[in-house]
């Protein structure tokens, strides 16, 4: 601790590295050091790249096609279907990797217009304070206060059968004052700091203010805003899905558990049609989840984790044995 | 020569932090003498709180004390098991910390914080224990029946004069106070000087003062200490620091301070930047910043040598 | 008191907000919804009945205005109309049936994932570095992202069809009579076992994460360390100096959830054939009963409102700084 030079190290690299590969590197080592010594990241992040890969090679990757008849009802899972079929005659496979891409298109697109609509409002709400953050708090508040998914259901009996696209701005639309929430307490936070005052003393534009000194700073719970509300989108459209809300004709993997149920496949033994894109919603939810929580733990330096720690008790065991306490 | 109350011997804590390991206290040896008062003055990081929370063994993860020993009337402390520790801490010795507001739990009445104690340490009743702590606010100027109020409703001085009381209800032989007039007004602060005076002569305890207020300590303290990046580089009687330092680094925290009396003169600081404890230099910790710096200073450490019985100073030019 | 008027207009104007838009939605479809509510009921409807809830809902002609407060005379009188579905029983029969059941489901499985979450949150936090505190949270949090109705189905299909351990439809053995004995406690709690177990299962997760994340906060805090030096036993540390004001923040936190719980709980009784609220609002829907769904909805509202204020009156208790 005592004998480290205080002349600097990157004085001398002669190397003429492009700013592309250096940016490149230092993009890889962030990453690096999310996933090092963090478990849940790695467990969601390998996870969801499974999941991912499935959900965009989909038409590569199934074995039959999804939409039609293929076989003759509820066959077991074999080597030719490996996930059986369902009341139908359709490979489950080729369904759940087809239904994939519908249900993460709508949860994702749901999170993005939810998420765009809660920075808008908790920003505005928070930065500019007075009358309108009196206005737009009680908005949310409202919002806050009624429960979403009854709500989504009555909405969606009232239209009828509606297209994917209608479902997720609805879904968008009606699951944004969570993150709004929170991102106004956190605008007001850093609101009251002293860089931002003195930007706005020496006349920098309101606009220009907000998006290069607060964003930024906002980052890691926008994010996870996103990640919840996309899991919350999930859950919701599949729940709608299996109320045979939405378009049931669509494969998803909402509408999947809607045509398991219509058919009793648990009650008849035909557990896959059911179980299969169950399992797949729990897993892509429990994933989106770890990633979730492994992003807090890295922004939350009190939660105590990392190499170090090892090192701290490491030091600590000794420093005990020495004095005879262990 | 009466045996020292606490005497510590080479104390060494550690911070490990994501970028290394950082020695906020380094090979610390001091004592304190039953009924003195030893100010440890220093800037922002400089270890004295970190040496006060040793203590009592304050320090959770990340903080490690690797090595030292501390010894209360011959028991080393850091030796002791979790029982003895528990029956040590505010029997022995207790700690006023720096922020009243935040010490004090805002959820229960002040009430409850002074006789939970009484209560962990000593066998009486809870009536006995409510009287008790009556009469604590009695000493230090609040009336009893503020027992039942939370410390949102208190004002600044009533709040630290609060935690004082705690700090005397079971008697202690050593008060740790940490910055504890820093979060106050000057007038609120000379009132409860004037009350830790009277107190002080009521109870006979020593008092551990840490401050980075040197003038404060110059009234008050018997002998002061002065630390530096972790390490103890001058301690004395508080005359001879105050008016006639001799390490460097006291010098020019004495200059910093404005005096009221005498001609107007010119402020001077210490140039430089307090030095990175990740980063610490070969030799002397206050090279960077020392005006009398010569070659020595950047090749070896200097030691806390005695340069009178009971004055000790850390500088090569000593 | 100040807090809990401003919280009580809140609420008022909240439940106005409900009820305006319930007054709206029947009349965003385009055509007369009384007369596709008569051709849903297939001629279980006299044109009396028809006038009735034609009535009812304001459609009396007169300007917007007067039709709406003729809605909401109605709701205020508690007069909801005829059910379609169960007609002739009136709307408010049949949701006063099985509004009791949702509201045990739902905050009774709120209450025990509370209890429990909080626990463990506690103990993680206690235990940061320990096996339990850095397994125990993430499991969690996989766990409890299933989709409401996914965790449902599983545990349907794994206890109920599978190995046939409990029982899968209804609130309680049907032929027993409802009553105080121990035979129906007994039934109506061994049916509420997998409904209710299938919603602690998703709600833990939050508790044991806000409560474990309010614990880390507070456990660096000034008075946590002061009542350590103090020499006082752990256990009052953790419980009456931590504890007791990391539970703050959780309990801001209750009043977000009881939506989520009766969300929840209108999936699990779906999946479980429980008689509550959400079973009836299925089947309402499947038969177009307009003024059931409606009520439904406003129902749900009130009762989501009502446990939100009662969460405010706790947190007031909680939290000394707030009651003057």
């Amino acid at each position: 601790m005592n004998n480290s030079n205080i002349a600097s190290k990157n004085i001398s690299t002669p190397r003429h590295e492009s700013e592309f590969r250096k940016k490149c590197r230092a993009v890889w080592f962030k990453t690096k050091a999310f996933f090092d010594g963090n478990p849940p990241a790695i467990v969601g992040g390998f996870l969801m790249t499974v999941i991912l890969l499935g959900a965009l090679f989909a038409p590569v990757l199934a074995t039959h096609n999804p939409d039609k008849r293929v076989a003759r009802p509820h066959v077991a899972p074999n080597s030719e279907y490996i996930l059986g079929t369902t009341r139908n005659g359709r490979d489950v496979y080729s369904q759940v990797l087809q239904g994939a891409r519908k249900t993460l298109s709508v949860a994702i697109f749901a999170g993005i217009i939810a998420t765009v609509i809660a920075v808008s409002v908790g920003v505005t709400s928070g930065y500019f304070g007075g009358k309108i953050d009196e206005w737009m708090n009680f908005a949310t508040n409202v919002f806050l206060v009624f429960p979403q998914l009854p709500l989504l259901i009555v909405l969606a009996a009232f239209l009828g059968q509606v297209s994917s696209v209608v479902i997720a701005v609805l879904l968008g639309v009606t699951s944004w004052p969570w993150g709004a929430r929170v991102i106004r307490s956190q605008t007001l936070a850093i609101r009251n700091k002293e860089f931002i005052i003195s930007a706005e003393v020496m006349g920098e534009s309101k606009i220009r203010i907000i998006m290069v000194e607060i964003l930024p700073n906002l980052i890691s719970i926008v994010f996870g805003g996103f990640l919840g509300t996309v899991i919350y989108a999930m859950g919701a459209e599949a729940a709608l899905g299996f109320l045979g809300l939405g378009d049931a004709t669509e494969v998803s993997w909402g509408s999947m558990l809607y045509w398991a149920q219509t058919s009793s496949s648990l009650y008849t033994g035909a557990w896959w049609e059911m179980l299969v894109p169950a399992i797949a919603l729990a897993l892509t939810g429990g994933a989106l989840a770890l990633i979730n929580m492994s992003i807090d733990q890295i922004s939350n330096p009190k939660l105590r984790t990392g190499p170090h720690m090892k090192i701290w008790k490491k030091m600590h065991k000794e420093a005990d044995r020495s004095r005879g306490l262990l | 020569m009466k045996s020292p109350l606490l005497e510590i011997n080479n104390l060494c804590v550690d911070y490990v932090s994501p970028n290394g390991i950082a020695r906020a206290v380094n090979n610390v040896s001091l004592t304190i003498a039953p009924g003195e008062t030893l100010g440890i003055a220093g800037e922002s990081g400089c270890g004295k709180s970190t040496l006060a929370f040793a203590i009592t063994r304050l320090h959770k993860a990340p903080g490690v004390i690797p090595e030292g020993e501390i010894f209360y009337n011959d028991r080393d402390i850091l030796k002791m098991s979790d029982k003895e520790l528990r029956n040590f801490r505010w029997n022995d010795v207790s700690i006023v910390f720096q922020s009243a507001m935040n010490s004090l739990n805002p959820v229960i009445t002040i009430g409850e914080q002074i006789t939970d104690v009484i209560l962990a340490h000593k066998k009486v009743t809870y009536k006995e224990a409510v009287a008790k702590g009556k009469e604590l606010l009695e000493i230090v100027g609040i009336h009893g029946d503020r027992l039942s109020s939370f410390s949102h409703q208190l004002s600044g001085g009533m709040r630290q004069r609060v935690v004082i009381a705690i700090a005397l209800a079971l008697e202690p032989k050593l008060i740790i106070m940490d910055e504890p007039t820093t979060a106050l007004d000057v007038v609120v602060e000379r009132e409860i000087l004037n009350e830790l005076y009277d107190l002080k002569e009521k109870f006979g305890f020593s008092i551990l003062f840490i401050s980075h207020d040197l003038s404060l300590m110059g009234e008050i303290a018997d002998r002061i200490g002065v630390m530096y990046a972790g390490n103890l580089i001058e301690i004395g009687d508080a005359k001879t620091v105050f008016n006639n330092p001799s390490h460097p680094y006291t010098k020019g925290l004495l200059a910093s301070f404005p005096t009221i009396h005498g001609p107007k003169e010119r402020l001077h600081g210490i140039p430089g930047d307090p030095v990175n404890l990740l980063k610490l230099p070969v030799g002397c910790n206050f090279q960077a910043r020392c005006s009398e710096c010569v070659a020595i200073c950047k090749k070896m450490v200097p030691a806390l040598d005695e340069l009178r019985p009971g004055y000790k100073a850390a500088c090569h030019k000593l | 008191m100040n807090f809990i008027l401003r919280r009580l207009s809140f609420y008022f104007t909240a439940f106005l907000i409900a009820i305006s838009f319930n007054f709206l939605l029947p009349r965003l479809m385009p055509g007369d919804p009384i007369e596709a509510m008569f051709a849903a009921a297939q001629g279980k409807m006299d044109i009396a009945q028809m006038d009735a809830v034609r009535e009812m809902y304001g459609f009396m002609g007169g300007s917007f205005f007067d039709q709406y407060i003729s809605y909401m005379h109605s709701v205020f009188t508690f007069d909801l109309g005829p059910s379609v579905l169960m007609y002739p029983i009136d709307v408010t029969t049949v949701v006063g049936m099985s509004l009791p059941w949702t509201i045990f489901l739902a905050l009774g499985s709120l209450i025990v994932a509370l209890i429990i979450g909080v626990s463990i949150g506690t103990y993680a936090s206690y235990r940061r570095e320990g096996f339990f505190g850095q397994f125990v949270p993430p499991f969690l949090a996989f766990l409890s992202n299933f989709p409401y109705i996914v965790t449902a189905l599983i545990l349907f299909y794994v206890f109920g069809l599978k190995y046939d351990l409990l029982p899968l439809a209804y609130t309680y053995d049907p032929s027993l009579d409802p009553g105080f004995s121990f035979e129906f406690i007994g039934s109506v709690l061994k049916h509420a076992i997998l409904p209710m177990g299938s919603m602690i299962l998703v709600g833990i997760a939050t508790w044991v994460f806000n409560m474990r994340n309010a614990m880390i906060n507070v456990l660096g805090e000034d008075y946590v360390t002061m009542a350590e030096a103090k020499g006082l036993s752990s256990f009052r540390v953790m419980y009456r100096y931590a504890g007791r004001n990391a539970i703050l923040p959780v309990a801001t936190a209750i009043a977000m959830a009881i939506g989520f719980a009766f969300a929840g709980s209108i999936m699990t009784e779906i999946v479980f054939n429980y008689q509550g609220l959400g079973n009836i609002l299925l089947k309402g829907i499947m038969a177009r009963d307009y003024p059931l769904i409606q009520a439904i909805l406003l129902i749900l509202v009130s009762a989501v409102l009502t446990a939100n204020f009662v969460a405010d009156l706790l947190y007031v208790w909680l939290d000394p700084r707030i009651s003057k």
